[in-house]
Parts: C-alpha cells; structure tokens; sequence
C-alpha cells in the first residue's frame, strides 16, 4: 500500500507547488467557510445538551431529545410555529404569485420609456430597509399622526380610524400587503428576463393557429416561465419556516405577539431573555432541518414532473 | 401621446392599473419627503397629502442636533464601505482559483460550499462562536462573519469561468502570480459582475439590521436601522430617544423628525440608485442564467 499512494502524494505536492500562490489565495475563503459555516454546525450539538454558559459546549451534559420534548410541551414554541406557518402559507398564496402576475402585466406594455419608467419605479421599495418601511407605514397607518386619519376625515369619521400595525385582526394582512408591496416589482426581474427568452416565432407560429392574446399567455408565456418559476418555488419553499425574521422583527409590537411571533423571534427571545440557547438551538436545528427537508422534497417533486427542471 | 394613440381598450385599462401601482409605489415614499420638509407645527394638523405645509427645513436641523444619528451614520457608512470591500475582495480570491479547471479538490471545496447554502447551524451556534470570537459588541461582527455569501461566490466564479482560460495560462506561462493575474487580467474584464456583487453585498450591509441587534449592544457602536427603529418604537412605550432635553418641542416635532430621519436612512440608496438599476439588475439575470 505505502508505496501506491507515495508517488501519488509526490505528484499532488509537486502540483501544489508549482500552484502554490494560487492555493494560498484561496485559503482565507476556505478557512472562512469552515469556521463561520461549518463552525456553527458543530454547536448544533447545543441542542442535544443541557447547556449551561459556564461549563461550555464539551462539558455540559448530554440531554439526549429532551430539549425537543420540552420545546414542543412549551405553548410559546407551539404558537411561534403555527404562527410561522400560517404567515408562510400566506405569502406562498399571496406573495409568491405576484411578481409573476406583475411580470405578465409589464410583458405586455408597449410603449418601451413607459415600460421603463413602471420597472423603475416598482423596483425601488426592494432596496429599503424593513425599518424604514416600518416608518414609512406608520406614517400612513397611524390612527393619530397617519394620513388614513385624514382619508377618514374626508368620508365624515372623525377621530374613530382602526390601528392596522396594532390589532390582532389585521395584522398578518399588513405583513402579506407590505411583503408584496416591497418585493412584487423587484421579483419581476427575472420573470422578464426569462420571457424575453421565449423564441418570437413560438407567438407567430400561436397567432397564425388563431390564438389570442389569453390563449399565447396561457400556451407560450407561461410554460416558458416555468423553469424560473420552479427554482423560485424551491427556494421559497426552502425558507417557509423563515416567515421573514426582518420584517416582523421592524413591524410587530407587544399587542399584535399573539398572531405574529414566529420562530425566529421567539428563538431570539428564548436564548437573550431567558437564557435557554439550548432550548433555542434545538428549535433553530428543528428550523434548517425542515428547511432541507422541503427544499430536498420540492426539488425530487419538481424533478418528477418534469426532469430538466428543479435545482440540483 | 404615441402611448394612447391607436391603443385597444386593453391597453388602455392595462396602462391605467400599471399608473395606479406605480402611484402606490411611490407615493408612501413621497408623503414621508413632504412630511419631513414641512413646518412641524403645520404637518401635525394633518390634511397633508401632495405637497409639503409651510415648506421648512426645521425637522432636519433637529435631526442634525441630535448626535445619535452622526454616530449611527458613521457606523452605518463605515459598515458598508469597508464590510463591500471585504465582501468583493474575499469572495474574488476564493472564486478565481475554484474556477481554475487545474485546481486540485475543486469539485469537492465547491460542494462544501454549496452545502452551506443548504444548511447550517442557525442564529445560536453562529452567536455563540461570534461571542468566543470576542467580537460580539464590535461592528467586525457585522463584517467578518458574513465575509462570502455562497450564492455570490457562485455567481463570479461561473463569471470567471466564462472567461477565455488561454488569458490565465498565457499569463501564468508568462510567470504572473495568480493575484496579479486577477488584478490586471480577470477583473477588468469582469467589471459588470464585479459591479453587481458590490452593490448586492452594499445594499445588503446598508438595509439589514437583525444582526446588529444580535450582535451590537452598545449605544455608540448601533448602526442607523437599529437606531431609527428605537426611535420609531411603535409600542410608544418610551419617548424618542435622545431628545429628552427638547422635552416641550418633542410632541410637536417628534414626527417630523420621525420622517426626517426615514429620508436620511435612504439617501445613500437614492443617490446610487442609477447604478442599482444599471448593475444590480444586470447581476440578477447573470446569476440566474449561470447558476
């Protein structure tokens, strides 16, 4: 054995130097991804620990799945996660669909400067902060500064206007209009660049067989898309159990917790109030595990139904 | 008027309702403007909607006195810039040799960081690592930590990939060392990629804040999200912060001031948004069509 793998050692360290520059270029990169992505995967352990800050990661005790026992016995953890899923349902319905409805609606404007000038508009909520579209909706919806005040004031209701940031009712609807709001005109970008890959002859060839403007959408446009369209599927299915950790964090407050604490922020909570990080990191490995998990079954589905599309 | 004349009913309704969403984009932005260059008095009244009440530059002056928001700023703008060039710098010394066909285990180092794009260890394992790091409370742990993101690295080094590989052997054939290679004959030629990642790494580190309020506990070290969102405090429990010695002048100019500081966290963004749309959007439809 030792003298197989010696002239193959030889050869790997005589390629090695003679490239050496260009190894030692990557290294800083390669150590990065393995202490601050591949670090934090050893912590997971956390997990499986009854950890305690002092003793540190190696010397608490092991706690087998008793963290996740008690995280699913705790009603907190239970209404983050039916939270977290109702928000996502919601923006998988809702939020999804819109850039690609918008794209469909921009596709067909012909005047090219009008074009333009829709696009860049419609782009530009995508490169503001959540806080900043916090303040910009509390400049609107606030019942006593905001301007719904004054739209209410012009139909005769004075004084008597609802807080939409604040009531349990409305405000996951907020959280689904301010999501398409931001990102619907940013997500058309690539919607638009794909259609503008569809082979012109594809809608010639459609028009001469009588089809109409419904009947090219349905037959060319769409099916066109539909790569794009799975590979965005699959990534938004891979972040469901995110619920967009940013903008719920900038918006909610304590009066709305109920209907909008989702995982992340209650992950946060429970290792920074309480000092739970095993508890916390349980839920967090609990989080990524469903993440790949859906990622991996979405893309074997999208696989199935059609083999070219999907993402690995 | 070539865009009404000879137009269908369709395109006419179809015109109307992208005019309509294109008002309700903007206007939210708008209102803020106008609030915050009208008279604070006057702006409080209300029955604002077009144009500013008693055109004044008040509500600013106020935002300048306060020296949280010079702090918040400079850390803001010494976030972006410096943590940009680290993102560019490092993602390209990785990206170049990975996209070098000769590279010994390139297959196996790309899928190590695919996997990351996968999985990985969530907000406490990385926290703690940060913290042992002794970086938490210092604004490299806004930088460091997210040196690369993988999806990036993907994006220049299928770039690089694209580029002729006869430039990178005549240039090492010629005795070149690999980062003058990448200095002089690469990255020239990849300028639009180069611009893309840049701004997708600059807006990144401008607009996000969750990790600030993770990792910056400190007042002078908060960066301008995390500051305008205490200012913000939509529970209205506490009053706005750093004003307590304009006590009197608080409840009247507090909102404008509100939105004074809403217009001053975008500004960087509204001043390079010509370049956002040139090459940010471009970057998009490169990574998409490459990845």
């Amino acid at each position: 054995m030792e003298s197989s793998i010696r002239p193959r050692r030889g050869a790997i360290i005589r390629t090695l130097r003679k490239d050496k520059w260009l190894y030692l270029m990557a290294l800083p990169g390669i150590l990065f991804f393995l202490v601050f992505q591949y670090g934090p995967m050893y912590g997971i352990v956390i997990a499986f620990k009854h950890y305690n800050l002092y003793q540190g990661i190696f010397a608490s005790d092991w706690a087998g799945w008793d963290n996740f026992q008690t995280l699913f016995g705790m009603s907190g953890f239970r209404r983050a996660l039916r939270n977290t899923i109702v928000i996502s349902l919601y923006q998988l319905v809702f939020v999804f669909p819109a850039p690609i409805i918008l794209a469909l609606l921009i596709n067909e404007v012909r005047h090219t400067l009008f074009k333009k000038f829709v696009q860049t508009s419609v782009y530009l909520p995508h490169f503001v902060s959540w806080v900043v579209i916090g303040g910009i909706l509390y400049a609107i919806l606030s019942p006593s500064t905001g301007i719904v005040r004054d739209i209410a004031a012009l139909f005769g209701h004075e004084g008597a206007v609802m807080n939409i940031m604040g009531d349990r009712e409305t405000f996951r609807g907020l959280l689904i209009v301010s999501s398409i709001w931001k990102e619907a005109g940013f997500g058309t970008v690539l919607y638009l660049a794909t259609i503008a890959t569809i082979d012109p002859h594809l809608y010639e060839a459609a028009t001469v067989d009588g089809a109409r403007k419904w009947r090219q959408l349905w037959h060319v446009t769409l099916p066109g898309l539909r790569t794009t369209i799975v590979i965005l599927l699959i990534f938004h299915v891979g972040s469901f159990l995110n619920a967009g950790l940013e903008q719920v964090y900038a918006l909610y407050n304590p009066v709305v917790y109920e209907v909008s604490e989702i995982l992340d922020t209650y992950l946060y909570k429970l290792a920074f109030e309480e000092a739970k990080y095993d508890l916390a990191t349980a839920s967090g490995l609990f989080k990524s595990t469903v993440g790949l998990a859906l990622v991996l079954l979405t893309n074997a589905v999208a696989k199935k139904i059609d083999r070219d599309s999907g993402l690995i | 008027m070539t865009l009404l004349r000879k137009s269908t009913p369709g395109q006419w309704a179809l015109t109307l309702l992208l005019l309509l969403l294109t008002v309700v984009t903007l206007y939210p932005f708008w209102h803020v403007l106008m609030y915050s260059l009208s008279d604070p008095r006057q702006a409080m009244g209300g029955g604002l909607f077009l144009l500013p009440k008693g055109l004044s530059l008040d509500s600013y002056g106020m935002m300048f006195r306060n020296s949280g928001i010079w702090n918040a700023y400079g850390n803001s703008l010494f976030r972006l810039l410096v943590g940009t060039f680290v993102n560019v710098f490092m993602t390209a010394m990785l990206a170049y040799p990975l996209s070098i066909r000769r590279f010994l285990w390139r297959t196996p180092l790309t899928l190590l960081i695919f996997f990351t794009m996968l999985f990985g260890g969530g907000m406490i394992p990385t926290y703690l690592l940060v913290n042992s790091l002794g970086l938490v409370d210092s604004l490299w742990a806004l930088i460091v930590p997210q040196a690369i993101s993988a999806w990036n690295f993907f994006i220049m080094k299928n770039y690089f990939q694209s580029v002729p590989p006869e430039l990178e052997e005549s240039a090492n054939i010629d005795g070149a060392t690999p980062m003058r290679t990448l200095v002089s004959i690469i990255l020239p030629v990849s300028l639009p990629v180069l611009a893309a990642i840049a701004l997708f790494y600059g807006v990144h580190h401008w607009n996000s804040y969750f990790d600030a309020v993770l990792y910056i506990h400190s007042q002078e070290r908060e960066v301008l999200p995390v500051f305008l969102r205490s200012m913000l405090n939509f529970s209205a429990m506490e009053s706005a912060r750093g004003f307590e010695d304009t006590a009197a002048m608080a409840n009247v100019s507090e909102e404008s001031v509100k939105m004074a500081t809403i217009v001053a966290s975008m500004l960087p963004m509204l001043m390079i948004y010509p370049f956002l749309q040139k090459y940010y959007v471009k970057g998009v439809m490169i990574g998409s069509v490459k990845g």
